[in-house]
């Protein structure tokens, strides 16, 4: 496996855990009344995104060794946001549709922009990881 | 997945002939992953033009010698 490869698979699995851990932890506290209520519960998911995005980026720089990414690897990286921005896409449409949906009749309360980044920020980490593994996965074919 | 290039190589035989070295040394003297010697081989990449000098230096021949452009049927 290439290291590029490896650091995308890890990449991947932090990802999902980081992802359902927010999701699981959002829920068990008892969701989005309890976020806007109780700035405790808001600053436990702040310290979960924050500390995921740093120690993503952290391991993202461990696993990033020089001589060990060539010709191949950076082709298929540059593919890979290609993926990275669909994925992107595709969740915030799904959000849009099911906010404005839902409160169609209220207005948007601004709480959800904030768990609209927040999923955003997981979505765009995770996919760009998917694009990776897609790319060896189908190959690049030229260098 | 991957499209067969057009362009074949005879990097395999050209390892075996030189005491048959591993993918690993390739990879190392000529500046890329195995996987990328790997994908090779299996004609499912073609290299830069950098790379495809960088492989024949390595075995001591020709580039023509270890890439042959073939016309897409």
């Amino acid at each position: 496996m290439a290291p590029l490869q490896k650091r995308a698979l890890y990449g991947l699995a932090f990802g999902v855990v980081w992802a359902v851990a927010m999701i699981v932890v959002f829920i068990a506290k008892g969701g989005v009344g309890t976020f806007s209520d109780d700035q405790g519960f808001r600053l436990i998911v702040d310290g979960l995104w924050i500390g995921g995005l740093i120690f993503y980026g952290i391991l993202m720089f461990t696993l990033r060794k020089r001589n060990q990414i060539d010709e191949r690897d950076r082709l298929i990286l540059g593919r890979a946001p290609v993926v990275q921005l669909w994925a992107v896409i595709f969740s915030l449409v799904i959000w849009t549709i099911v906010l404005t949906e839902t409160y169609w009749d209220q207005g948007i309360p601004p709480i959800f922009m904030y768990i609209v980044f927040i999923a955003t920020l997981a979505v765009s980490a995770v996919a760009q990881s998917i694009g990776i593994l897609v790319g060896y996965w189908k190959g690049v074919s030229h260098g | 997945m991957a499209k067969t290039a057009s362009i074949r190589n005879r990097i395999r035989r050209l390892r075996f002939d030189n005491n048959e070295m591993t993918q690993e040394e390739l990879a190392n003297r000529a500046g890329c992953t195995r996987q990328t010697i790997i994908a090779l081989e299996q004609g499912k990449y073609v290299p830069s033009i950098e790379l495809a000098f960088k492989i024949a230096r390595v075995f001591g021949v020709s580039l023509e010698e270890v890439f042959q452009y073939e016309e897409a049927m």
